[in-house]
């Protein structure tokens, strides 16, 4: 008898460890914390859970349900895998980009991207000489049909189930086949060790090891970056660096199978906003599938010789200062 | 069977003399020079080549593919010319051989300098992914070297034994190895029908296993989106390449043996003459094979194609391409035609610039492409619209060909080049037609 | 005795002077070095969950809005005679905070049934002291789903729980739960009528996962009663279907799924090749091993 209570009272224990990593991200769930009925009933069992400033907060469990069943963190072993039913899609607004390159700024500087060729860059692009030029920011397109995964010889690149496409440095061996592969040049290499600076020294503080989940931290020397569209951010509910940054609205993120993006600041239906503005796909015919639409470059906001000033053939990463 | 005597002295391997000496020195030298230089390529980065983002395969790769192609000469000579009963060849097979196992140990050896991260290389084969190409090249190379190695070492044994007995006074200890690698080999009908049936399974094997290689060397690129790569030639057309560039670098290390070791009588104005003609062939199919990816498309470009051609055929790569295509092939495909042009010294030079002409074609295969993505170059330093080899690349690529050449080089000064028991059994066999 | 006297309110007019001034040299002096803090105070009720304060807390640093971090504010529910602390709160790394209401019950309102709270921030050596004041009246949103003639409806009333009155015309959003954000179904503003009530029509076709899909009802931060949110969930979304490939055998699929042609096919004849190179080694073992 004895034993088993112990056991119980181990088992609790460990539901309790559990329940405080999860508590992590329900301490700001359970304010927005989802129910059957319009009361809840208290069940008087209280839950130590953390806030998000580090202190140890007592709820009743009956709050604790995390509205979005994200299912996070994620465990080592589910990287590989991905949130399960969701399926991350971006919209691009030609319409609204001005090549104010905030986007790639705020991408750089959250991924400390220190080389010479940033992982969104903005293009400019006219497609013949009739037409009008117009600037296009391009990402990864995270293939439904990926090219590049198709050709990676150790499984160092790979699709989620919530159709990210994310790279393992420690598994990538540089042979650089994926970069050939991509048709979308959506890929970087690291021909040398990045200076990265103070994050390397802060990770060995950490003990943080490169994760696919934040490309770039580090960046290592002989293997192959791209942008990641940010599952970090998006396991804390916020959207990827570029779609906050953008000043215009440009960028918008979401589920699709919730049918809905936001830019920050419009949230939308993605299949209405697609037919309303008549969304296409980069080289629909090459069969990738990307899961980037761009909304064509209609009734523009502003001049395209205006984007002109901030443009850089020749750069996309901005160099630090020298002091 | 008593060997005649002059046959052994013949064929028998020999010293080097003052000027063997000092072409292994200068190949060690070099190889040093590449050691060096790939030391400092795992030290600092890939950063000391020249490739970067967007020209992100250089000559480590068209090396490689170039390495692959010269290793079909084995294929051919040795397994298609027997097959097709072509007897004349058998002077020439021992030097066939260890071309192709020389080429394709250093296929292997070079496709490892290229990866930048070699540290990882068990990764290779722990976590492969069978649908990679790459995968694919990783199980086919180490099978042609085993069969290639098996190619080469299945028909020494007789001859190995020979030497054994010729260098027992001589040379006690050289004469030992021999022993060792001839594997007890006493001409037995049991031996020998081992090793007639081997040989005869290792022809066949090595013919479809040759293909396979080039093929698979061929589809690393056609399947890619790339224009210039994304082809349905690609894989004839490397077997047609391959053919080319074997037979050409057999033409010329034949010719450095013949004259350095005297065997005009054994490798004769005929071997030559036949080889000439089969290099003439295969030009033809190959340019066959050129016509059908350089000149069709020039029908109904795509915008891509049409970027693409133009570059190759008016443009910045014009000059190469017209200098690989018209001095390496069409040229020699003419010389060729005549009888004169199929004596041992114009072969000589018509086979060295078909190989000089097939290592840069391979440079064309794979740099020009690459510089045209679908997507516009922008955002990176101007330098990365261009590639040319680095001082650091062209050291360890020259390395490599230096140590192909110094695999070749060894195995010609221990191994009899012309095989000994081979020719033995033939000259009995011709004396016996005429007795009778 | 006059003279001690004197001396005595002379030495204390002289050192009271004397710290007098270093005080406000130095409050000067710390004013001058210090930047404004500007809190952001905003009242949220979550019906049948939590009551809590969003607090922001930014500065204007060389003309740039930057977050606080890492500051701490004290919560006070203001009353006519007292100021009773419930809490302190200290910012995260973007300068936010939540304060949560424990115990809404426990917090006193004025005479009008105003709860008046006033969030404060002491100052330290980078910032001066800052305070906000938020006053809001208790609402309730009660919100229900119906169905009339095959149609969703949500039924949602604004009531003044004092009162168990209605109250009329104020701005309703029906929203549904999104994963970056609300999206908004409808018409923005829902105005509540005579009845404090507004019947609002959900569209088909919503997606959700397993068809489960959270409406909210939100008065949308209102001068008088801050925000106020009412979740509905029902079963009426669209099932989402995963078309994901991740389960397939696909070229693009990882080692453990390959497609079954190329398990097959490459296999056997690796098998196939190396088992005749592994026969032809030992035929050499059997040359060597020959004794006639």
């Amino acid at each position: 008898m004895k034993e088993q209570d112990k056991n119980a009272k181990n088992s609790r224990r460990n539901f309790l460890k559990k329940g405080i990593a999860l508590g992590a991200f329900s301490a700001t769930a359970v304010a927005i914390a989802s129910f059957q009925k319009d009361g809840v009933e208290e069940t008087g069992e209280k839950v130590k859970l953390l806030s998000p400033d580090g202190e140890v907060v007592e709820i009743d469990k009956a709050y604790v349900k995390p509205a979005q069943d994200l299912h996070l963190p994620l465990d080592k072993d589910k990287i590989r895998e991905g949130i399960p039913n969701r399926k991350f899609v971006m919209v691009i607004d030609l319409a609204r980009c001005k090549n104010a390159l905030k986007c790639v700024d705020a991408c750089n500087k959250h991924h400390h991207i220190t080389g010479k060729n940033a992982w969104l860059k903005v293009y400019k692009m006219q497609e013949s000489k009739d037409t009008a030029p117009y600037w296009m920011p391009s990402t990864c397109q995270h293939c439904d049909q990926p090219a590049c995964v198709t050709v990676c010889p150790v499984d160092a690149t790979f699709k989620r189930r919530d159709g990210l496409v994310l790279i393992d440095n420690e598994r990538c061996v540089g042979c650089r086949f994926c970069m050939a592969a991509c048709p979308y040049s959506a890929r970087v290499f690291n021909w040398e060790q990045p200076d990265q600076g103070e994050i390397t020294m802060n990770m060995d503080m950490t003990q943080h090891g490169s994760t696919p989940e934040h490309a770039g931290l580090p960046s290592i020397k002989g293997t192959v970056d791209k942008c990641d569209f940010c599952p970090h951010a998006i396991e804390k509910g916020e959207l990827p660096h570029c779609v906050s940054a953008c000043p215009n609205g440009v960028f918008y993120f979401g589920d699709k199978y919730e049918d809905t993006v936001t830019n920050g600041d419009e949230t939308l239906r993605l299949g209405k906003l697609l037919e309303d503005k008549a969304g296409y796909r980069l080289m629909e015919g090459l069969n990738t599938q990307p899961s980037v639409f761009y909304l064509p470059p209609k009734d523009r906001s502003d001049d395209f010789k205006d984007g002109l000033k901030d443009y850089n053939e020749f750069q996309s990463v901005e160099k630090p200062e020298e002091s | 069977m008593k060997i005649q005597d002059k046959l052994l002295n013949d064929l028998a391997p020999r010293k080097f003399d003052k000027l063997g000496v000092i072409w292994i020195s200068i190949l060690v030298l070099i190889i040093i020079a590449g050691i060096i230089a790939y030391i400092d390529q795992i030290i600092k980065g890939q950063v000391v080549t020249n490739m970067r983002d967007y020209a992100l395969w250089g000559i480590y790769i068209s090396n490689f593919v170039f390495f692959v192609a010269t290793s079909f000469v084995g294929s051919v000579i040795v397994a298609v010319l027997r097959l097709t009963h072509n007897e004349w060849r058998t002077p020439l097979v021992r030097v066939a051989e260890i071309i192709t196992l020389a080429s394709i140990v250093m296929a292997g050896i070079t496709i490892t300098l290229d990866m930048a991260r070699p540290d990882r290389l068990l990764n290779l084969f722990i976590y492969a992914r069978i649908q990679s190409p790459i995968t694919w090249d990783v199980i086919i190379i180490p099978t042609t070297i085993a069969i290639s190695f098996l190619l080469l070492y299945f028909p020494l044994l007789p001859d190995l034994a020979i030497l054994k007995d010729y260098f027992k006074d001589k040379k006690p200890r050289l004469s030992r190895w021999y022993g060792r690698f001839s594997l007890n080999w006493k001409g037995s009908d049991t031996q020998k029908a081992i090793q007639t049936k081997s040989i005869k399974i290792i022809a066949i094997m090595i013919v479809p296993i040759g293909l396979m290689l080039q093929t698979i060397d061929a589809w690393l690129f056609s399947t890619t989106y790339r224009i210039g790569w994304d082809s349905t030639n690609m894989g004839a057309y490397f077997i047609a390449g391959a053919v080319v560039a074997g037979v050409a670098a057999l033409i010329v290390v034949l010719y450095v043996v013949r004259r350095t070791r005297k065997l005009e009588e054994y490798i004769t104005d005929l071997h030559f003459d036949k080889l000439g003609k089969l290099l003439a062939l295969a030009c033809l199919i190959y340019l066959y094979f050129n016509m059908n990816e350089y000149i069709v498309p020039t029908y109904t470009p795509t915008k891509g194609e049409e970027l693409h051609l133009t570059t190759l055929l008016t443009g910045s790569y014009s000059y190469l391409f017209w200098l690989v295509t018209i001095g390496g092939l069409v040229l020699p495909v003419i010389l060729l035609l005549f009888k004169k042009g199929r004596k041992p010294l114009p072969m000589f030079f018509i086979g060295l610039v078909v190989v000089i002409g097939s290592w840069w074609k391979r440079y064309i295969i794979i740099t020009p492409t690459l510089l045209h993505p679908f997507l516009p170059i922008q955002g990176v330093p101007e330098s990365w619209h261009h590639y040319f080899p680095s001082l650091h690349e062209w050291l360890i690529t020259v390395a490599t060909l230096a140590m192909a050449l110094l695999i070749i080089t060894i195995l010609v000064r221990y191994l009899p080049v012309v095989p000994i028991q081979r020719t033995a059994d033939e000259q009995e066999k011709l004396n016996n037609d005429i007795k009778h | 005795m006059k003279n001690r006297i004197n001396f005595r309110y002379i030495f204390l007019a002289f050192l009271s002077v004397f710290v007098f001034a270093s005080s406000f040299q130095n409050l000067n002096a710390q004013n001058a070095k210090k930047n404004k803090v500007r809190l952001k105070a905003q009242y949220i009720k979550i019906m049948g969950g939590e009551s809590y304060i969003d607090i922001t807390a930014t500065s204007k640093i060389e003309k740039q809005n930057v977050r606080v971090s890492g500051i701490e504010i004290t919560v006070y529910n203001e009353l006519e005679e007292e100021n009773i602390e419930l809490g302190k709160v200290t910012t995260n790394m973007k300068g936010e905070n939540k304060f949560i209401f424990k115990n809404f019950n426990s917090i006193l309102a004025d005479s009008s049934n105003i709860y008046n709270i006033l969030i404060s921030f002491k100052g330290n050596e980078t910032f001066k002291k800052a305070k906000k004041r938020i006053s809001f009246k208790n609402a309730d949103i009660t919100a229900k789903m119906v169905v009339k003639d095959s149609i969703n409806y949500i039924r949602a009333r604004l009531t003044d729980p004092n009162a168990n009155s209605p109250i009329i015309e104020q701005d309703l959003t029906i929203q549904v739960q999104r994963l970056f954000g609300p999206l908004i179904l409808g018409d923005e503003f829902n105005t509540t009528d005579d009845d404090g009530t507004i019947i609002v029509p959900i569209e088909e076709g919503i997606p959700g996962v397993d068809g489960n899909l959270t409406f909210e009802v939100v008065l949308n931060d209102s001068d008088d009663y801050g925000t106020i949110k009412a979740l509905v969930t029902a079963p009426i979304g669209t099932p989402i279907i995963d078309e994901s490939t991740f389960d397939d055998r696909k070229m693009w699929s990882p080692r453990n799924k390959t497609p079954i042609f190329l398990l097959i096919f490459p296999n056997l004849l690796i098998v196939g090749i190396w088992g005749l190179i592994v026969y032809l080694i030992i035929n050499l073992f059997k040359i060597s091993k020959s004794k006639n």
